[in-house]
């Protein structure tokens, strides 16, 4: 909020320089964000926060700057003439609903010439970005400026019956309000009506009919005070914020309108030469009572860590206008109609520390058990998955967790799908509307975007929750989805299959999922050739993996290959057991090559466990060597070469025992899979 | 029998090979031996296979061609061997300028850079590192929180709904869950990923914060001083000044915005401090009662204090990148800055 500073000095008596005084404010909650010349001295912007509508006013932030600084407060004075004739005969008011409207104030002056208010009040204005309009309206908006009430002015000649009437809106009613807006007025609303006619948004905006002019004669003034919620929910409702909706909405002084208004009528009066009617109406159904506030030094010491005595304590509570008294060790203090903040002690306690102040207090590491500090099993689970995928060479990125429905309508036929999609109520933009429920559509949108800057090879990850429903419930799961296109990173071939599954496979090995497997599956997001579902041995499904079908990456206005995989982190192991140390061997290994000639519908896993069924002990382990087809060989036949190496961990084998190993396993396999041997 | 003398040859080959070693004369006449044109062993062998039997014939020539690749591979090896043994005077003087091949690398996104740098420091300070759920109710966003429907607090963090649930605003509804199922003493960091309704070159509608707690008996706003001293000296410098000065949030009473003084300029005023000087970098506060009394923890015996801070901010602060929201553009080139 801006505040003109020579306004808000001149309502102290010897206050400190302009740099003194805003480290002062800011020291005591009230940051003065910016300073920059104004019309006559500079504008201070002050950042009140949400709790202190008291201070969102010169005098009110004046009160905090005195007990700050060191400086008093000037008491405030000012002379008020009325005439003769009583306000209550030319107007009335009335409140019908005494938990939105708590109290309202109205004079009448009369005689009122069109004029503009003096310069001085002008720059006062001008400088807390107020504009100058005329002198009326002015006047409203000074009084508010200065002591944080909000007025309002209505030509008495336009508000029917003369009356004022703080009641709830009806159904049907509207107000073309001073904005030249028309306002639907849903039932419930506060407004404040004359004898026929909604004339004003009540604590928000006035209407236009019931406007100031320059041919106003007698001029209505209101100062009232309105329940905070019932306004909050109204402008919420309206979409509106005014000065004197922030004020409202945050709890005005409930003992400021009669103050407010006769100062204000005094204003009004002297600019315009209008005459002030006897007597202030002022309708309150419940008049404000006072409550008190206790504490003591030694719990406020001990909260702070700091010794403070009780005579301090009591000075900054008569700088806050708390009329303390103590007993013993307590405080006891009086809470002013203006500090609608403090409920509890716990305010109060607040107000003791803002002023004794941080840098009082001195800075004392807590003494805590020493246990070490451990991480939650998630955090664990999700950072092994990322660093594995940084060791293999990818490069982290983050996408948005919501993504354009159509997006996420594709992700339906993947294999992980988890369940219905979550919706947002209130998207930012349509699409950002639904929750992903898979990372690879962001994955997708990434690898287009990469290209499209340039880049011919994206070998990127990301970790991060998808989102779903679950039994009419929302239900978030940890996800890790690889995309690699163009060539290998470090090599200068194109990126295949098997460099995906290499990726996936170290990843997944780091994830606690050692004995996964690949079988065949996962269109049609993937290109069923090149498509594989990852499985625990236990039939669990954990992730897929495989070319990007071609319609997929035309949805995304991709032309290079894309291979992706997604990992679903929930069936990983939260803990990897340690390694068992395996007796190193002595003796040395021997290999030997084995081709085999099988048709292409024998996977090599199966091959691969045949032959691991069939090798005797002697075999350590059974490797693939080289694939081939083409030329030499039937279509829909593969010649797989496997290594085997042989040890035996007492002796040194023999060729020969190799090769009777060897001829054995040729003899089992082509019995048990019809194999032949090149 | 022929198997068996390709055996043998083969054993003596590798025998006369690990020999021979890197010394270039030795390799060359090991060709010269095995595989030269005119008398070369492998010659001789070959011929061998047409005095076989039939029958014989495929078997041997299988074992035969296994043994031509071995000696070929072999003196394939051994002269390389030589060649780089004779260094400099053969392959000429290496431009050690020249790139080195390059190993794939990969990297860390610099948003969790930041994470793990902050978890890190708190870890060694003893403190659990807590997680929860993107999609929270009402009452552990809010109501837990002391912010009551209508709470004008409601408006600063403008909010993302799923029917009766919404996307967390922070990551303090976690300290609600820690507290609702932990009775003190309690201390812990919370990172993770929250959500506004608010989308300009200095909001994102997604970001990440981290988020503190500490409640035990005696818990003071010196402790809660020291503690973030002691943290953004860990994490800038030793040298950085922190400010604590009074604020408002709806949770902590009384609340602290906390100033660490510019690390770019060193106070004097920049574009990054607006000329103040300061950079607001968390908020912290002493935990309200009423939050205390919302989860079952007693206001009476326990006191405590909650901080939180940005961690795209930071990370922005740290490496100097301009815009919030090109951290979630998915550009790796961004990432790759990081390797
Ligand atoms: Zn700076």
């Amino acid at each position: 909020m801006n505040f003109d500073a020579a306004w808000l000095m001149d309502l102290l008596d010897s206050p400190p320089g302009a740099d003194e005084m805003t480290d002062k404010l800011t020291a005591c909650g009230f940051l003065v964000e910016l300073r920059e010349e104004g019309d006559g001295g500079e504008i201070w912007d002050v950042e009140v926060t949400t709790n202190r509508p008291d201070a969102m006013n010169h005098r009110g932030l004046a009160r905090e700057a005195a007990l700050a600084a060191g400086a008093t407060l000037k008491p405030f004075e000012f002379e008020l003439d009325e005439s003769d004739e009583p306000s209550s005969d030319l107007a009335t008011v009335e409140i019908d609903d005494p938990t939105m409207c708590t109290r309202f104030c109205a004079r009448v002056i009369r005689g009122v010439a069109a004029a503009s208010s003096p310069e001085w009040m002008q720059r006062r204005l001008a400088n807390s970005g107020v504009r100058p309009i005329s002198a009326i309206v002015d006047v409203t908006n000074y009084v508010l400026l200065e002591f944080g009430q909000p007025l309002h002015a209505y030509d008495l000649a336009k508000v029917g019956g003369a009356r004022l009437i703080a009641r709830r809106a009806v159904a049907g009613e509207s107000l073309v309000t001073l904005d030249g807006e028309t306002r639907k007025l849903e039932p419930g609303m506060p407004v404040i009506a004359d004898a026929y006619d909604v004339v004003g948004l009540a604590g928000i905006m006035g209407g236009a009919d019931s406007e100031i002019g320059d041919d106003t004669v007698d001029v209505l003034l209101e100062a009232a005070n309105f329940d905070a919620l019932s306004i909050r929910r109204a402008a919420r409702k309206l979409g509106m914020h005014t000065e004197a909706s922030h004020r409202f909405e945050r709890g005005a002084d409930p003992e400021l309108p009669p103050l407010a208004i006769d100062y204000a009528a005094a204003l009004i009066a002297e600019f315009t030469g209008g005459t002030v009617c006897a007597g202030r109406i002022d309708v309150r159904p419940r008049p404000w009572e006072p409550h008190e506030l206790t504490t003591t030094a030694s719990k406020l010491s001990s909260f702070m860590g700091l010794e403070i005595p009780l005579a301090r304590l009591v000075e900054i509570a008569n700088g806050l206008d708390l009329n303390p008294r103590t007993d013993g060790d307590t405080i006891i203090c009086s809470v002013p109609s203006y500090r609608v903040d403090l409920e509890r002690e716990a305010d109060l306690i607040e107000e003791f520390v803002r002023h004794v102040g941080f840098d009082a207090i001195p800075a004392r590491l807590p003494v805590l058990a020493t246990a070490p500090g451990r991480r939650n099993p998630n955090w664990e689970l999700v950072d092994r998955a990322r660093s594995a995928a940084v060791n293999v060479g990818l490069a982290e990125i983050m996408t948005w967790s919501f993504i354009d429905p159509d997006s996420d309508a594709a992700v339906e036929s993947l294999p992980m799908c988890p369940g219905q999609a979550v919706q947002l109520d209130n998207p930012l933009a349509s699409t950002q509307a639904t929750m992903r429920r898979s990372l690879l559509p962001g994955l997708l949108s990434a690898v287009r975007d990469n290209l499209n800057q340039g880049e011919r090879t994206v070998a990127v990850f990301e970790q991060g929750r998808v989102f779903w429903f679950a039994d009419g419930a929302p239900a978030e799961g940890e996800r890790l989805a690889v995309a690699l296109v163009g060539s290998r990173l470090g090599r200068d071939r194109a990126v295949d299959f098997a460099d995906l599954k290499g990726v996936v496979d170290a990843i997944a090995d780091e994830l606690g999922y050692p004995n996964h497997r690949w079988r065949r599956g996962g269109g049609p997001w993937l290109d069923e050739a090149q498509a594989a579902v990852i499985e625990t041995d236990d039939g669990k499904t954990i992730g897929s993996a495989g070319l990007v079908d071609h319609s997929m990456a035309k949805k995304w206005d991709i032309k290079t290959p894309v291979y992706v995989a997604e990992l679903d982190l929930a069936a990983a192991a939260e803990e990897i057991p340690l390694p068992s140390f395996v007796e190193l061997p002595r003796t040395p290994a021997v290999t030997a090559d084995m081709t085999v000639e099988h048709p292409t519908d024998l996977s090599y896993a199966d091959l691969h466990t045949v032959a691991r069924e069939l090798a005797g002990d002697l075999v350590e382990a059974i490797d693939l060597q080289t694939r081939y087809t083409g030329k030499g060989l039937p279509s829909g036949a593969v010649r797989s070469t496997l290594r085997l190496t042989y040890r035996a961990a007492d002796r040194s084998l023999t060729q020969d025992e190799v090769n009777d190993q060897q001829e054995a396993l040729r003899e089992g396999l082509s019995r048990r899979l019809g194999v032949t041997f090149a | 029998m022929g198997l068996e003398r390709l055996k043998k040859v083969r054993a003596s080959f590798a025998a006369d090979l690990a020999a021979a070693g890197s010394d270039p004369d030795a390799v060359e006449t090991l060709r010269v031996a095995y595989a030269g044109r005119k008398s070369g062993l492998l010659q001789d062998l070959t011929a061998a296979l047409r005095e076989l039997p039939n029958e014989a014939k495929r078997d041997y020539g299988q074992a035969l061609n296994e043994l031509k690749k071995f000696v070929e591979d072999g003196l394939k090896q051994a002269k390389e061997r030589a060649a780089a043994s004779a260094g400099s005077s053969s392959v000429g003087q290496i431009d050690v300028t020249l790139p080195g091949r390059a190993l794939p690398r990969g990297a860390e996104h610099p948003v969790h850079l930041v994470r793990r740098r902050i978890e890190e420091i708190f870890l060694r300070m003893g403190y659990d590192v807590e997680s929860g759920p993107e999609i929270e109710d009402d009452w552990h966003n809010f109501e837990a929180l002391n912010i009551p429907p209508d709470h004008p607090a409601r408006d600063d963090q403008d909010t993302f709904y799923v029917g009766s649930n919404l996307l967390r605003t922070h990551t303090s509804p976690v300290q609600a869950r820690v507290m609702e199922r932990t009775q003190p003493p309690i201390r812990i960091v919370v990172p993770g990923r929250v959500y506004r309704r608010d989308s300009d070159l200095r909001h994102s509608p997604m970001f990440h914060q981290l988020e503190g707690l500490v409640v035990d008996e005696g818990i003071t706003v010196g402790n809660l001083k020291a503690t973030l001293e002691t943290f953004l000296h860990a994490l800038f410098s030793d040298d950085v000044q922190v400010r604590l000065r009074p604020g408002y949030f709806p949770f902590t009473e009384p609340s602290a915005e906390v100033d660490i003084s510019c690390i770019f300029c060193d106070m004097k005023g920049c574009g990054v401090c607006s000329g103040s000087g300061w950079i607001e970098i968390l908020g912290s506060g002493m935990v309200d009662p009423r939050v205390f009394e919302a989860v079952g923890i007693d206001p009476e015996r326990y006191t405590g204090f909650a901080f939180g801070l940005g961690l795209d901010r930071v990370a922005m602060l740290q490496y100097g990148i301009p815009d919030l929201r090109q951290l979630f553009a998915g550009d790796q080139r961004l990432t790759r800055q990081f390797e």
